[in-house]
């Protein structure tokens, strides 16, 4: 009776099923994946009956159990009710100029992650803040450019001139005398 | 030691207090970031100066994370993450001033009240603690505090309970407690294999905590300004009135118990005190229809158990010489740099230092109520400057909290990969304050896990033949069952609603 609640409700509500099952899907790839990875230290320990992998192997179960109550609970509850999702309450048309704004929202500090230990943190940081301030639609370049340099300021006067914190100073031989030149600059005078 | 008397006792409490608040309210830093960089200084200190420094910030650096909890949704510690739950809804509200002033006075309530309790029973309590709880008990308690606090933040129990079983996985990573055997540093699917040293380590919980909260929400908020759907929080300078602290009094009082009780234990601490604290008021009180979308008594609830963990954690650390965290641990180099040795006899040997400690702490958390009441009409002026200006410095902030950690570049990697899995959790109505919560008890649980197996000789029903054990996972599965019948009660009431 239950399990066929569980596939009517997905015949009624297919978007919301199909949401259902990915995130179910998702959660048991996740776990099949932990566990079959387990194999590679399953080891025997003299002093400990359970070994090195029982610990994880369990959670691995209990995450799996979990995830199918969860989507059995989520059917069976959809069979009256349709719950309007955060997503589909702002759908609509996006342009391009929107889409591409926030991927680079989680694209812009990725690169910047890529190119930190090669360039310097020094040099890179104020571009990335730039581009963070001009992702968040900050758009006038007075703004953008007094904002990057009081961040930028604050940030060295904070950790390279009063608690010497070591930060990346680049890889390659240029960007490397660029960065220690920076940081000779902030610690003037002490 | 005079402290009222030696002006440079003094200057060392002032500074003290007010850089543990600073450093505990700015996101990327916290008062273990402010301790780490004092440590070498205390070596040229006197005992009792050094000792009253590191006790003033512990107070302080608990209390400063509430701060940015309420204003900006990011919390300063992880004891501080159930006070967004409801302190970032005023604030939404414009009752910032209010969430910030009850966060305050109850930080200092509860810290007051747990160092008189320190000072009246330390010995006496250190000594019960150590009797009653073994890692059966600690390895309980757990298991209790996950099975109450799981469903905190996520919009269902079941995406609760799997935010805390993601956290505890994710805590496995790294060696195991038992054999020192590393675990995930490598991989192999579809004929593919990696190696990590990084991973033999383990995955440190602070990158993960700036990730999940501070980076998560810089994201939530581009996204909400790009979307245009971002509401501005409004800067409210109203302080609780004496009637709502009324209101909550028993709310007060429970959560300085629930603190008080889990600071006494190595490990478990403010973190698990703040949840148990924030999950108990829930439970009990009569507004919980309310919690979560702004609901005084929740910031009451989470700031007044953990701060009186604070109090709590001292008496492991000065009767039996056993540090309860980070910031501890700090405190017992203190006392071996000066030739001392922290343990039953340092009441015996050292009096004057205990009780320096003792009054430290207790006249923190009363300028505690002063200075948070300044802050109150001061810092909620920060909800001024466009989010969209500070949130690069709170990304730049994160960016050196993460990599001055270890010196790794690829713990900043992990703060950003867990922002971004932190996004999407919230998307979906998993709770990244669950994650964290698992991720911080689990190598704990873990621990215990095995040690009560091979003490109790591989038999889980051994765990029923000690009384406080068997109380507190019975209690954990009555709260289990409960939290499963209000879900489906929950459901029950929206259908009926529906028809």
């Amino acid at each position: 009776m239950a399990v066929k609640g569980i596939f009517d409700a997905g015949s009624r509500n297919g978007g919301e099923f199909w949401k259902s099952f990915g995130e179910l899907s998702a959660w048991l790839l996740l776990c099949g994946l932990i566990y079959s990875q387990t194999q590679l230290f399953d080891r025997e320990i003299p002093e400990y009956e359970f070994g090195v992998a029982g610990w994880p192997r369990v959670l691995c179960i209990a995450a799996a159990l979990g995830a199918v109550a969860q989507f059995c609970l989520q059917r069976l509850a959809a069979r009256r009710t349709v719950e309007k999702s955060p997503e589909a309450e702002h759908a609509g048309f996006v342009g391009w100029r929107a889409v591409a704004q926030r991927t680079a929202i989680f694209a812009f500090p990725l690169l910047w992650l890529v190119l930190a230990p090669r360039v310097g943190f020094y040099l890179s940081a104020p571009f990335f803040v730039a581009g963070m301030l001009v992702l968040m639609e900050v758009r006038s370049p007075t703004r953008v450019i007094a904002v990057t340099g009081a961040i930028y300021a604050l940030v060295l006067l904070l950790f390279t001139r009063l608690f010497f914190v070591a930060l990346p100073v680049g890889r390659i031989e240029a960007f490397y005398d660029a960065n220690v030149a920076i940081i000779g600059f902030a610690r003037i005078g002490l | 030691m005079n402290l009222f008397g030696d002006w440079h006792a003094l200057l060392i409490f002032t500074m003290g207090l007010l850089g543990g608040m600073i450093f505990g309210a700015t996101p990327g830093v916290n008062m273990l970031t402010l301790g780490a960089v004092v440590l070498p200084f205390t070596v040229t200190m006197l005992p009792e100066h050094a000792i009253m420094l590191f006790s003033v910030i512990y107070c302080a650096g608990v209390f400063g994370g509430a701060i940015t909890a309420i204003l900006f949704n990011i919390p300063g510690a992880p004891e501080n993450a159930p006070t967004c739950f409801d302190g970032y809804p005023m604030t939404l509200r414009g009752e910032s001033g209010k969430a910030i002033g009850a966060a305050v006075s109850c930080s200092a309530i509860g810290g007051l009240a747990s160092v008189i309790l320190m000072m009246s029973a330390t010995g006496a309590i250190a000594g019960w603690a150590i009797r009653a709880f073994g890692p059966q008990e600690i390895f309980a308690l757990i298991f209790f505090g996950l099975a109450v606090s799981a469903s905190i933040g996520a919009r269902t129990l079941w995406k609760g309970w799997l935010s805390v079983m993601a956290g505890l996985l994710i805590a496995t990573i790294g060696t195991d407690p038992v054999g020192g055997i590393p675990r995930f540093n490598e991989g192999s699917l579809l004929g593919l294999s990696f190696h990590s040293y990084y991973l033999s380590a383990g995955i440190h919980f602070i990158p993960i905590i700036l990730g999940f909260f501070a980076v998560s929400e810089v994201f939530a908020q581009a996204m909400n300004i790009a979307i245009g759907t971002r509401e501005r929080p409004q800067a409210g300078l109203e302080f609780p009135s004496a009637a709502e602290f009324w209101r909550v009094r028993w709310t007060m009082l429970r959560s300085v118990a629930i603190g008080f009780f889990a600071g006494i234990l190595p490990g478990i601490g403010a973190t698990l005190a703040a949840f148990l604290g924030y999950s108990q008021a829930q439970r009990w009180s009569r507004n919980r229809k309310n919690f979560g979308k702004g609901e005084i008594e929740g910031v009451v609830a989470s700031e007044t158990a953990n701060n009186a963990a604070t109090g709590a954690a001292m008496i492991p650390l000065l009767a039996l010489g056993l540090p309860g965290g980070a910031l501890t641990a700090m405190m017992m180099g203190i006392f071996q740099i000066h030739g001392m040795e922290p343990g039953p006899l340092i009441f015996i040997n050292s009096g004057d230092l205990v009780w320096v400690t003792f009054a430290a702490m207790f006249w923190a958390n009363l300028l505690i109520i002063f200075l948070g009441w300044l802050q109150t009409k001061t810092v909620v002026h920060l909800l001024r400057i466009p989010f969209r200006w500070l949130a690069p410095g709170i990304l730049m902030l994160a960016i050196v909290g993460a990599y001055a950690l270890r010196n790794l570049f690829i713990d900043v990697w992990v703060m950003f990969i867990a922002g971004i899995a932190g996004y999407l959790l919230r998307r979906t109505g998993y709770s990244a304050a669950g994650v964290v919560l698992g991720l911080i008890l689990g190598k704990l649980g873990e621990s215990a896990f095995t040690k009560s197996m091979q003490l109790m000789d591989y038999s889980f029903l051994g765990f029923f033949e000690r009384p406080v054990a068997a109380a507190l996972i019975l209690l954990g599965f009555a709260a289990i069952g409960l939290s499963i019948a209000g879900e489906f009660r929950r459901r029950d009431e929206q259908r009926a609603l529906l028809d």
